[in-house]
């Protein structure tokens, strides 16, 4: 960008040399400015208010604050978790206890407990998206909910897989916990749980046979008599080479950072055993588990002891779970990881294209620090670009970050959030339903498809004339909004907080000017170009 | 039977026109074949299997006995597969596409694939999409491209869609192609049309009250303030309002083909979401709206554990996808003449299944091509068998033919694009006679 405007002003003195310069530096961001800018990349956006609260209290010392979510309070949204979602606050092995009830053992089960096994499972799978939103919505630790969305793509996985509907909660708690600790302890949480283990396929890996295993079943293939060691082979269940290939592509190296398909089968190998089940008492022959504890179990059984070489190191074997945790906190400490997570970091909270010199100088606080998170997250969002207005209003809001935004800008009283989470399908984002393991994009390239507007401007309409079923805007506040010619300028310096282009807020203004009413005009500035910037 | 006439079409689609009603009914009318139509350009399908299908159990080799020594229990038995050749059939949940093969309508193409051997799904997808293996500076996709390197200033509004809230990347890229939302789209639009700076039939007013266009006003605005390009924030904005503007124009008139009844369904399509997917392209492709590349997904086929053999998880997503390609081919009657559903998938599978009766991502796999250019009947690509010495690696089904291969025919086929041109297909020479697996059409 400023390459090309530096040729311009080239090509403006070549042509005019004696007229002035037309073009100046841009100016640096107002206090007002950096607030609301703040607000919007770390925070889904501002509330009524918020932005003169942030202006009081410091943009930096607000942001030095978010930095270290522990300092701040937020019982009072934590209680109202646990209280509307009680699941978020459970073990795995209570969710199965409480969500997935026991099949009868003697007789097939009746309609009606089909009925209400089905109505568990999906009530699990909403309190999950309902918390995930409520928190987006209310928490007072923005900047937490803004780098967990990031996480949960990152380390995405889908609750509509398999079991996951019912560990996707716990997962969601246990990115919560890691988000602000290690890079490497967050990795290997994910790898550790059953959530991600099933969703990439990860806990139904076994060794491979070997060569002369391999044999003997083939030799036997298909005959009547086969020896009784052949029964026990067939029974094998194999590689699944899935979670290795996604640890290195999507997790920790990125796609081809100098890794091969001998890697991905070897560290697979490693990580063969690493599973899920029940541990301890009360096993059925229906897999009704009531008194055991559900999670990660490592089965030395198929787990593969010979020695593998991954990424340049051979491992002698035998060291069993050992082993794929040292190799998991090694691809954490690789610099190519560091390069990847900075880069992509910077792309989420800063531009699409991140300057290279940002996502250097991050890479190096990630190496140095030994993915000490806070202190990469601290890099990005003290440094100067950051505030660069090169870097401001040039995000297109993701579907998420759309209708959060949308939400808290109008101060809107969620009592019934299925009409929002089914406006997230509508729109592409169902929370936690990402089919691919790469999770959802945060650029503009893969949400700005023509006729995708048109989701977010009926949800504007409906949000702002109270047709979005269990949704509420503050009555108080409608009626206090101007009528007429300054309408316009008060829903844009309410709703959009940064002061925008004069070109922009007069065509508003003329559009606003044809509504018929305040609701409608409110509606108009929430599916406006400007609010889908950030 | 080369070509289907039109009474066996009839015949075969179950529409009985009797009697007295016979003599009535206009055919061509039926079909919404008008003079018109036959100037309209031919219109591409294609039609994506996103997990990377496994063609062993789809384009089954039911005579290699190492087929069902590889797959014990997802192997389909010999006496289920349909056979198509002396060598392959196809699975039994396939009946419909069977018979389409029989009449000579469909060809099949194995270990067809990547020249990049990725196992990644984003990868492989990738690079097929974008039809550049292993090159990541290619960021459009390459029905995408195609569109942009035709483009004239006549282009309709419906050249391209995608029946899908998301875009499929083989049509991302700079050409502004239609991501369809559902409909009672029209209300929001008529608020907001305005503010994106649509041009619609707002234009004329626009012109009365001085000519202020979004863009005009954006160009008197950095006359103002004397800069000659837009800040960023403002670009970014420009970028969103263009895309607003598209949306509107296009879906305007989608909306109301895709509801107009004029043409009668003539197909029996599934009540799957990829039946009516299809269905609302035969409806846009009668409507004559020019309608030339359109795609459409069909996720879920990364069948890594329990997929089935002859019944099971992949037998109901091949059974959707034989129904849904058989009423599409029969809703459009003749008209299938100008048309073609490309089917593929990013890779193969494993020749052998995987511990939890499943298949891992291998690299070979198949592509489906239906419609009246194709030279059907027969199954394309080379056979090797499946020794350890024929599979990739020893492991996955080999790719001996490079789907830009049949890309590259189809497009030459179908539009008379020559992709040897102007590098359209990077650090690949087009062989647009690679197969011979597609007649030229006509061009209008």
């Amino acid at each position: 960008m400023h390459m090309s405007r530096t040729l311009a002003l080239i090509g403006c003195l070549m042509l005019a040399p004696l007229s002035p310069p037309t073009w100046a530096e841009p100016a640096p961001l107002s206090d007002r400015e950096k607030a609301a800018h703040a607000l919007s990349r770390l925070g889904f956006g501002a509330q009524p208010g918020e932005v003169e609260a942030v202006m009081a209290e410091g943009v930096d010392a607000w942001i030095a604050r978010q930095l270290d979510p522990a300092s701040i309070d937020d019982s009072q949204v934590d209680a109202q978790v646990l209280q509307r979602f009680p699941s978020m606050g459970m073990t795995m092995t209570e969710v199965f206890a409480t969500y997935r009830p026991p099949y009868p053992r003697d007789r097939r089960e009746t309609p009606e407990e089909s009925r209400r096994r089905n109505e568990l499972r999906n009530q699990v799978r909403r309190e999950l998206q309902s918390a995930v939103l409520h928190r987006a919505l209310y928490s007072q630790r923005r900047f937490e909910e803004v780098i967990l969305e990031f996480w949960r793509n990152h380390f995405s996985v889908d609750q509509s897989k398999d079991d996951v509907g019912f560990l996707a909660n716990h997962y969601e708690q246990t990115l919560r916990r890691h988000a602000f600790g290690d890079f490497d302890d967050l990795l290997l949480a994910t790898a550790r749980h059953p959530a991600m283990l099933i969703f990439l396929d990860n806990a139904v890996s076994q060794k491979p046979l070997t060569e002369r295993e391999q044999r003997l079943v083939e030799r036997y293939e298909g005959r009547e008599n086969r020896p009784r060691s052949f029964e026990a082979l067939a029974r094998h269940r194999g590689l699944n080479e899935n979670y290795a290939r996604e640890l290195m592509e999507l997790h920790t190296l990125g796609v081809d950072n100098g890794y091969t398909q001998r890697d991905v089968t070897e560290l697979s190998r490693v990580l063969t055993g690493w599973s899920v089940g029940w541990t301890g008492a009360g096993e059925d022959e229906y897999g009704n588990r009531q008194h055991g504890e559900y999670g990660f179990v490592f089965r030395a059984d198929v787990h593969d002891d010979r020695a593998k070489r991954v990424l340049g190191a051979t491992l002698r074997g035998g060291a069993g779970e050992a082993e794929g945790v040292a190799v998991i906190r090694r691809l954490a400490r690789d610099r190519r990881t560091a390069e990847f997570i900075s880069w992509k970091l910077c792309r989420y909270l800063v531009h699409d294209d991140p300057p290279q010199t940002l996502v250097k100088r991050v890479a190096r606080v990630f190496r140095t620090s030994r993915g000490d998170l806070p202190k990469v997250y601290a890099a990005i969002v003290t440094s100067p670009e950051f505030f660069d207005r090169a870097n401001v209003g040039v995000k297109f809001k993701t579907p998420f970050e759309y209708v959060v935004s949308a939400l808290r800008a109008t101060d809107a009283q969620v009592e019934d959030d299925q009409a929002v989470l089914w406006s997230l399908r509508r729109m592409g984002q169902p929370v936690y339903q990402c089919f691919d393991p790469t999770g959802y994009y945060d650029q503009a390239e893969a949400w700005l498809d023509p006729g995708v507007l048109v989701y977010r401007w009926q949800f504007a309409l409906a949000l702002a004339g109270g047709r979005l079923e269990g949704v509420k805007l503050p009555e108080a506040w409608i009626t206090s909004l101007p009528v007429g010619d300054d309408l316009a300028d008060e829903l844009v310096r309410q709703l959009v907080a940064a002061p925008v282009d004069p070109a922009a807020t007069a065509l508003l203004e003329e559009q606003i000017g044809q509504a018929f009413n305040r609701r409608v005009a409110v509606g108009v500035v929430l599916g406006s170009p400007m609010f889908q910037q950030q | 039977m080369d070509r289907w006439t039109r009474r066996e079409f009839l015949k075969t689609s179950g529409l009985v026109i009797g009697g007295a009603g016979a003599g009535l009914v206009d055919l061509r009318t039926l079909y919404g074949q008008t003079a018109e139509a036959d100037q309209l350009p031919p219109t591409l399908v294609v039609l994506y299997l996103r997990g990377g299908a496994d063609v062993l159990n789809a384009i089954i080799p039911a005579t290699e006995s190492l087929y069902y020594t590889y797959r014990p229990t997802i192997a389909i038995p010999r006496e289920q597969v349909l056979p198509v050749t002396n060598r392959f059939g196809f699975h039994p949940a396939m009946r419909e596409l069977h018979e389409l093969y029989q009449a000579g309508r469909l060809a099949a193409i194995i270990n067809a694939g990547s020249t990049h051997p990725t196992r990644s799904h984003f990868d492989a997808q990738d690079f097929m999409e974008r039809a550049a293996p292993g090159i990541k500076t290619v960021t459009e996709g390459w029905l995408n491209r195609y569109l942009t390197a035709t483009r004239t200033d006549e282009d309709r509004d419906l050249r391209s869609v995608s029946l899908q809230p998301t875009l499929p990347r083989s049509l991302r890229g700079d050409y502004p192609v239609l991501a369809v939302p559902d409909g009672g789209a029209e209300q929001a639009m008529s608020v907001f049309e305005t503010l994106y700076g649509c041009n619609g039939e707002k234009e004329a007013i626009a012109e009365l009250r001085g000519g202020d266009h979004a863009a005009e006003r954006i160009k008197a605005t950095l006359e103002a303030r004397g800069e000659h390009e837009l800040s960023p924030a403002e670009a970014a904005r420009q970028q969103i309002v263009d895309a607003g503007a598209a949306s509107i124009a296009k879906l305007r008139k989608l909306n109301a083909l895709l509801h107009n009844e004029d043409h009668p369904v003539l197909g029996d399509y599934p009540s799957t979401h990829l039946g009516r997917q299809f269905r609302s392209i035969a409806r846009l492709i009668k409507s004559n709206e020019g309608l030339e590349i359109a795609a459409l997904d069909y996720g879920g086929w990364d069948h890594h554990a329990y997929q089935g053999g002859a019944q099971g998880v992949m037998t109901n997503m091949l059974m959707n996808l034989s129904k849904s390609m058989r009423a599409f081919h029969d809703d459009l009657g003749p008209r299938m003449n100008r048309t073609v559903v490309l089917v593929m998938s990013e890779f193969g599978r494993t020749a052998r299944e995987n511990g939890n009766n499943g298949t891992d991502h291998g690299r070979g796999g198949f592509m489906l091509a239906l419609g009246g250019p194709v030279v059907g009947g027969k199954v394309y690509g080379k056979w090797r068998g499946l020794s350890r010495k024929a599979l990739y690696e020893g492991r996955d089904m080999p790719v001996h033919t490079d789907f830009r291969d049949v890309f590259a025919e189809t497009l030459s086929a179908m539009y008379g694009f020559r992709s040897d041109r102007n590098g359209f297909f990077p650090e690949y020479r087009a062989n647009d006679r690679a197969l011979g697996m597609m007649n030229p059409i006509a061009q209008a």
